[in-house]
C-alpha cells in the first residue's frame, strides 16, 4: 500500500469515526458494534439496529425540517465526498424521498430533506458534468463484437451513423428545489442510488419497494397470476374492510409518477426482481416485496394509461411468471445406459 | 438433451448399464459394491470390465455417485483423482493424435477427465461451496484450452466432449455470479461469447440471454470489452444497456432465422430495456420480425399498439387496437379498450368511436377489473367532452357536455386521489365556462401536486384570465415562473405577454416577448440534437409563435413596419401559414386597404379551410358591403360558430348582420352571447394545455 493510499484510508476512517460520533449526539444510542467497529463506514451502512433507529427517526412527523439534526448529519456525511459514506446516505434515500413526497401536499417544512436531495443531485450533476446520459441503439446490419454480418455495407461502416438516444437528459445546477423540478431531482437521486445498488443493503431495497406500493397508491393483488387477471373474491374484499386504515394510508401516499421518476424506479425494481441471487433468505423476502411493488405499479400504469410503463412493468411481471418454469441446462442428463 | 434421455428410456429396455471399449457392465452391480463400501472392488470391476485405466474408472464411479444424488460421496471420489496430471497427459498426446484422426482413445479419456472435473464443480455447487466450484469450473475451461491450444477441432462438434465443454462454459459465469464475484462473471461471459468454443446456436443464445440479463439488472457496471482483437468498423457496445440490447437483438435474430428455439424471456427483457429508453419504435420493429404464430396475434397487435402509442403515434396504434377489439378477437380486453378510448379522446374525429369503446370498458370492468372502473369512466368522460367540442348542434353539445361532467364526476368519486382526474375535470368545467368550479379544482390540483406540474399553473392562470382577473393571473404566472427552471419558462412567458396585452400594457408585453425570444435563441444554441427527443419538448414554445404574437401586437399598435419585420421572421420559419396570412390581412384592413385584406384572408382560408379568424374577418367585411352581401356574411359567420361555438367575435359580427337584416331579436341574442363570452374568454384556449 502506498503512503498516499494509506493517508486516504486513514482519512476516510477518521471521517467515518467523526460521523459516528456526531450521530451519537442525535440518536438515543448508537449500537456498540458500530462505535467499536474497525470498519466504521461499513458498520454505518450495514448495522441493522442503527438503520432501524435512523429510519424510525426519518419517519417522525417533524423529521424533514430545516433544523433537523439528522438531516444535517446526512447532508454533512454526503458532503465528506467519501464514496463509502455517501453510500450510507444513499442507503436512506428511499425513506427520505418517500416521506418527503408524501408530505408535499401537507405543506410541512421540508428544507432538511430538500438539502439532502439537492446535495445528491448536485453531486450527480458535477460528476456527469451536466451531460445527458445517452446510449446507441445497436443496428444488427453492422457487425459487432458478438456477431458478423454476411452483407457488406461499405457506406456505413463507422459509428457516425449511430443514433444516440437520451436515457437521462442533461442536468442543470439547482440551488433550491423548484416544485416543477422536484420529480427530476428525486429521479436523478434514484439514478445514483441505482448505480450503487450492488452495495446496497437489502433492507434499503425493501424500503424502496414499500414506497413503490405507496406511491403507486394501487392494490396490485389482481395481477398475482399475471397475465391472467385474478377474480376479486369476497375474501380480499373483506380483508380490505379489516385493514381499512392501512389501505387508506396507502391511498394518501399516492403521488404523480412522471417518467423522469418512473424510469429510475423501474430500473431499481428490475434489479430487485432479476438482478439478485434468489438463493439467500433475505433476498427471497426482497423478491416478494419487489413482485408486490411491480403489481401495484402495473395497476397504476393502467390507471394512468401509460403505454411505456404498461410495456415495461408488464414484461417484468411476465418474467416473474417465466422464472418459475426455468430449466437448468448445466445439469447432466440422467440416462440408463452410459456410453463412453 | 432431455430428448435424448427420454428416447433412450422409451426405446431401450429398463436395463441400466455402462458400455465402453466394447465391454459392458451392469450399473447395479457397481452400485451394489459402492453401497457395500467396496470402492476398490467397484473400481477394479470397471477397469477390467471396460478396459479402463484407474483414473477413468474413478471418474466413472464419481459420475455414478453424482447421478444417484450422493454428492458428497461423488466429491470424495473426484478429489481422489489427480486431474491436473491427467490433463497434462492429454495435452501431450492430443497434439499428435487428435489432430490427425480423432478417434476413440484419447478423446474418450479427455471426455472422462473433463467430465469428472465438471461434475466435481457441480457437486461443489450443490454443496454450496460456490467459490470452489467456480475455481474448478475454470480448470475445465483452462484444461480445454491447454488440450486444444488451436481451438476445438470441428470433429468434436457432435461429441460428448463438446457437451461437457458447453455445459462448463455455461456454468462458469453463473457460479461467479452466485459467489458474488461479478467482475469474474463478466469476464467469463465475455470469454465464452468472444472465443471459439464451438457452442451450438441454442446454447450460445441462452448464454447471450443470461449475460444480457446480468448486464441489465445486476447493477454492476461492466467495463467496455477490449477492442484490441477486433476489426475496425465493428460495433463495440460502450455500456451495459447497449451491450444488453445488442445481445438480446442477436438472440431475436437467431430465433427468427430458426437457428435457436424461441425463448419468450428474450423479448420481455428487450421490451423492458427498450421501453426504459423510450425506444418503443425500435421494439415494434423487433416484434414485427418475430416469426408469425409465435406470439398470439392479438397479443402482438396489443403490444405493437402500446409501442406506437408510447411514441405518440396514435393512428397506427389505433388501427391495431381496432383489429384487436374486433368481435371475433378479444372485444373485451380492458387494456386495449382503455388504450383505444384514450387515443380517441385526443382526436375529434375518433371521439364517437371512443365513446363506444369506453362504454364497453365501463360495462366490462364491473365483472373483472373492478379497480379500473374509475379509469373507464374517466376515458368515457374525456371522449364525451371531445365529442361535445366537435358536435354540430347546440342541443347535442350540451347533452354531451353534461354527460362528460357526470362521467368524470363519478370517476372522481371512485378515485378521489387521482390527480390527473382532478385536472381533467377542471379543464372540462373550464371549457364549459363553469369557471368557479374550474377554479376550485385547479387550486386543488396545484395544492395536491405541490405545484410540481407546469400545466396546473397554466390552467389556473387561464381560468383567472377568463374571469378577467388579469392581474391575479399575472401573479400566478410569476409564481409559476419562480417554480420553473429557466429552460422551461417558455409557455409561461408567452402567457405573461398575452396577459399584459389584455391589460393594455403593450410595451411591457413587448418586453416579455423579447425575453421569450432571448430564451428561444439560447435554447437553440445550447440544446444539441440530443435534447429534442425528450418529453420537455412538448412544453417548448416555438419561435414562429412568438414572431406571430409580436406581429399581432405591433399591428394592434399600428406599428406597421415592426409588424412587417416580425411577419417576415415568421414567414422564414413557416412559409405559408393561415395565421401569418391572417395577420397580414388585419394590417391591410386597419390601413383601409380592404381589397388586399380580403385577398389575404381568402388566401388564409385556402391554406386552411377551417381557419376561423379569417372566416369572421371576411364575414365582417361582407356585412359592410350592403344588403346583397349579407347572406354571404351570415353563412361565413355561422360556419365559424359551428367550428368554434364560443367565439365571441363571431357572435358579435353575426349580431351586426342580424341587425342590418332587420332581425332585431336575433341580433339581441347574438350580442348577448358575445358580451357574455367576453367575460369568460381565456387568453389562450383551454385546449392548449391538454
Amino acid at each position: 500500500m502506498s503512503t498516499e493510499q494509506q493517508v486516504s484510508w486513514s482519512d476516510s476512517f477518521s471521517q467515518a469515526q467523526t460521523a459516528i460520533q456526531s450521530l451519537a449526539t442525535i440518536l438515543p444510542a448508537v449500537p456498540p458494534p458500530v462505535s467499536a467497529s474497525n470498519t466504521p463506514a461499513i458498520a454505518l451502512l450495514t448495522d441493522p439496529d442503527l438503520a432501524a433507529q435512523i429510519s424510525n427517526h426519518l419517519r417522525q412527523p417533524d423529521s424533514g425540517a430545516g433544523d433537523n439534526q439528522l438531516c444535517r448529519w446526512l447532508y454533512d456525511t454526503f458532503h465528506t465526498s467519501k464514496s463509502d459514506l455517501q453510500l450510507v446516505v444513499l442507503r436512506f434515500l428511499p425513506i427520505i424521498a418517500g416521506v418527503y413526497l408524501s408530505r408535499i401536499p401537507h405543506r410541512k417544512p421540508l428544507a432538511g430533506f430538500e438539502a439532502v436531495l439537492l446535495a445528491i443531485y448536485a453531486h450527480e450533476t458535477t460528476s456527469r458534468n451536466g451531460q445527458a446520459t445517452t446510449i446507441n441503439i445497436p443496428d444488427l446490419s453492422n457487425p459487432s463484437i458478438y456477431h458478423e454480418t454476411t452483407k457488406h455495407h461499405p457506406y456505413r461502416n463507422n459509428s457516425t451513423e449511430l443514433n444516440p438516444v437520451v436515457v437521462s437528459p442533461g442536468l442543470e445546477p439547482q440551488g433550491t428545489i423548484r416544485s416543477t423540478k422536484r420529480a427530476r431531482i428525486i429521479g436523478v437521486a434514484l439514478e445514483l442510488y441505482h448505480s450503487r445498488i450492488v452495495d446496497m443493503p437489502v433492507k434499503s431495497k425493501l424500503d424502496f419497494c414499500e414506497f413503490c406500493v405507496i406511491w403507486a397508491g394501487q392494490n396490485g393483488d389482481f395481477y398475482r397470476d399475471f397475465p391472467n387477471i385474478g377474480e376479486i373474491d369476497d375474501e380480499i374484499e373483506d380483508g380490505k374492510g379489516e385493514n381499512g386504515e392501512l389501505s387508506k394510508e396507502k391511498m394518501e401516499g399516492r403521488v404523480l409518477l412522471p417518467w423522469e421518476m418512473l424510469q429510475p424506479i423501474l430500473r431499481i425494481l428490475g434489479h430487485c426482481l432479476m438482478g439478485i441471487n434468489k438463493k439467500s433468505k433475505e433476498n427471497v423476502e426482497l423478491y416478494e416485496a419487489a413482485c408486490c411493488a411491480s403489481r401495484s405499479l402495473y395497476a397504476r400504469a393502467l390507471h394512468d394509461i401509460n403505454p411505456k410503463a404498461i410495456l415495461a412493468i408488464g414484461s417484468l411481471l411476465k418474467l416473474v411468471k417465466f422464472s418459475s418454469l426455468c430449466v437448468d441446462h448445466t445439469e447432466l442428463p440422467v440416462t440408463n445406459v452410459i456410453n463412453l | 438433451m432431455s430428448g435424448e434421455a427420454s428416447s433412450s428410456q422409451v426405446g431401450e429396455t429398463e436395463e441400466r448399464k455402462i458400455c465402453a471399449n466394447g465391454g459392458c457392465v451392469q450399473t447395479e452391480t457397481i452400485e451394489a459394491k459402492l453401497d457395500a463400501g467396496n470402492f476398490d472392488q467397484a473400481e477394479s470391476a470397471l477397469r477390467e470390465g471396460l478396459s479402463l485405466n484407474s483414473e477413468e474408472a474413478r471418474a466413472l464411479l464419481g459420475r455414478l455417485e453424482y447421478q444417484r444424488g450422493n454428492v458428497e460421496a461423488a466429491l470424495r471420489v473426484f478429489e481422489g483423482i489427480d486431474l491436473q496430471a491427467a490433463i497434462q497427459r492429454l495435452q501431450s498426446c492430443s497434439t499428435e493424435k487428435i489432430s490427425k484422426k480423432g478417434r476413440a482413445g484419447p478423446q474418450q479419456g479427455a471426455n472422462l477427465v473433463l467430465e469428472a472435473i465438471y461434475l466435481k464443480t457441480k457437486s461443489l455447487q450443490k454443496l454450496n461451496r460456490v467459490n470452489d466450484a467456480a475455481e474448478e469450473c475454470k480448470k475445465v475451461l483452462d484444461g480445454v484450452e491447454k488440450i486444444f491450444p488451436q481451438g476445438i477441432p470441428d470433429v468434436f462438434v457432435e461429441t460428448k466432449l463438446q457437451e461437457t465443454i458447453s455445459r462448463a462454459v455455461e456454468l462458469l459465469p453463473e457460479l461467479w455470479k452466485q459467489a458474488g464475484c461479478y467482475h469474474e462473471a463478466i469476464s467469463s461471459y465475455r470469454r465464452t461469447l468472444l472465443s471459439q468454443w464451438n457452442l451450438d446456436n441454442e446454447c450460445c443464445a441462452r448464454i447471450q440471454n443470461k449475460f444480457a440479463v446480468f448486464l441489465l439488472y445486476s447493477g454492476v457496471e461492466a467495463v467496455t470489452p477490449s477492442t484490441a482483437a477486433h476489426v475496425d468498423g465493428t460495433y463495440v457496445p460502450k455500456n451495459n444497456l447497449e451491450e444488453a440490447i445488442l445481445l438480446l437483438m442477436i438472440c431475436m435474430r437467431k430465433f427468427s432465422l430458426g437457428k435457436a428455439k424461441w425463448d419468450p424471456t428474450v423479448i420481455e427483457h428487450l421490451t423492458f430495456a427498450l421501453s426504459l429508453c423510450s425506444q418503443t419504435p425500435v421494439l415494434a420493429k423487433q416484434i414485427e420480425e418475430v416469426t408469425p404464430g409465435v406470439i398470439h396475434r392479438v397479443d402482438l397487435w396489443k403490444t405493437l399498439a402500446l409501442c406506437f402509442n408510447g411514441d405518440g403515434e396514435r393512428k397506427p396504434a389505433f388501427d391495431l387496437l381496432k383489429k384487436a377489439l374486433h368481435p371475433h378477437e378479444r372485444p373485451d380486453d380492458i387494456t386495449s379498450l382503455l388504450l383505444a378510448s384514450k387515443i380517441c379522446s385526443e382526436e375529434g374525429l375518433l371521439a364517437a368511436q371512443g365513446i363506444e369503446y369506453a362504454q364497453r370498458a365501463v360495462n366490462n370492468c364491473k365483472k373483472r377489473n373492478k379497480h379500473l372502473e374509475g379509469v373507464c369512466l374517466r376515458v368515457l368522460g374525456l371522449c364525451l367532452g371531445k365529442q361535445a367540442s366537435v358536435s354540430a348542434s347546440d342541443h347535442e353539445r350540451s347533452r354531451l357536455q353534461s354527460e362528460a361532467l357526470k362521467s368524470l364526476d363519478e370517476a372522481v368519486g371512485l378515485e378521489p386521489e387521482n390527480l390527473d382526474l382532478i385536472f381533467e375535470l377542471a379543464i372540462q368545467y373550464a371549457m364549459q365556462r363553469n369557471l368557479n368550479n374550474a377554479l376550485r379544482l385547479a387550486k386543488k390540483y396545484i395544492d395536491a401536486t405541490g405545484g410540481s406540474m407546469l400545466r396546473g399553473w397554466r390552467l389556473l392562470a387561464l381560468i383567472l384570465s377568463a374571469q378577467q382577473r388579469f392581474q391575479e393571473a399575472e401573479v400566478v404566472t410569476d409564481a409559476a415562473l419562480d417554480e420553473t427552471a429557466k429552460w422551461d419558462q417558455g409557455p409561461l412567458l408567452r402567457m405573461k405577454a398575452k396577459l399584459r396585452i389584455s391589460q393594455s400594457r403593450h410595451l411591457d408585453a413587448i418586453e416579455t416577448y423579447r425575453h421569450l425570444l432571448a430564451l428561444i435563441q439560447a435554447q437553440k444554441k445550447s440544446y444539441g440534437p440530443l435534447q429534442s427527443t425528450h418529453q420537455i419538448e412538448d412544453d417548448r414554445v416555438n419561435e414562429y409563435e412568438v414572431w406571430q404574437g409580436l406581429a399581432n401586437l405591433y399591428s394592434s399598435l399600428s406599428r406597421w413596419k415592426d409588424a412587417e419585420i416580425c411577419l417576415g421572421k415568421a414567414r422564414a420559419i413557416i412559409e405559408c401559414s393561415s395565421e401569418t396570412l391572417h395577420t397580414e390581412g388585419t394590417i391591410y384592413q386597419r390601413r383601409g386597404e380592404i381589397d388586399d385584406a380580403l385577398a389575404a384572408y381568402v388566401n388564409a382560408l385556402l391554406v386552411e379551410p377551417n381557419y376561423v379568424p379569417s372566416k369572421i374577418s371576411i364575414g365582417s367585411i361582407m356585412s359592410s358591403r350592403g344588403l346583397p352581401m349579407l347572406p354571404v356574411a351570415r353563412t361565413l359567420l355561422s360556419d365559424a360558430l359551428r367550428l368554434e361555438p364560443t367565439n365571441r367575435m363571431a357572435w358579435l359580427h353575426l349580431g351586426f348582420v342580424h341587425k342590418l337584416d332587420g332581425r332585431l331579436s336575433d341580433a339581441i341574442d347574438s350580442f348577448q352571447a358575445a358580451s357574455m363570452l367576453e367575460e369568460s374568454d381565456p387568453i389562450e384556449s383551454f385546449n392548449s394545455i391538454l
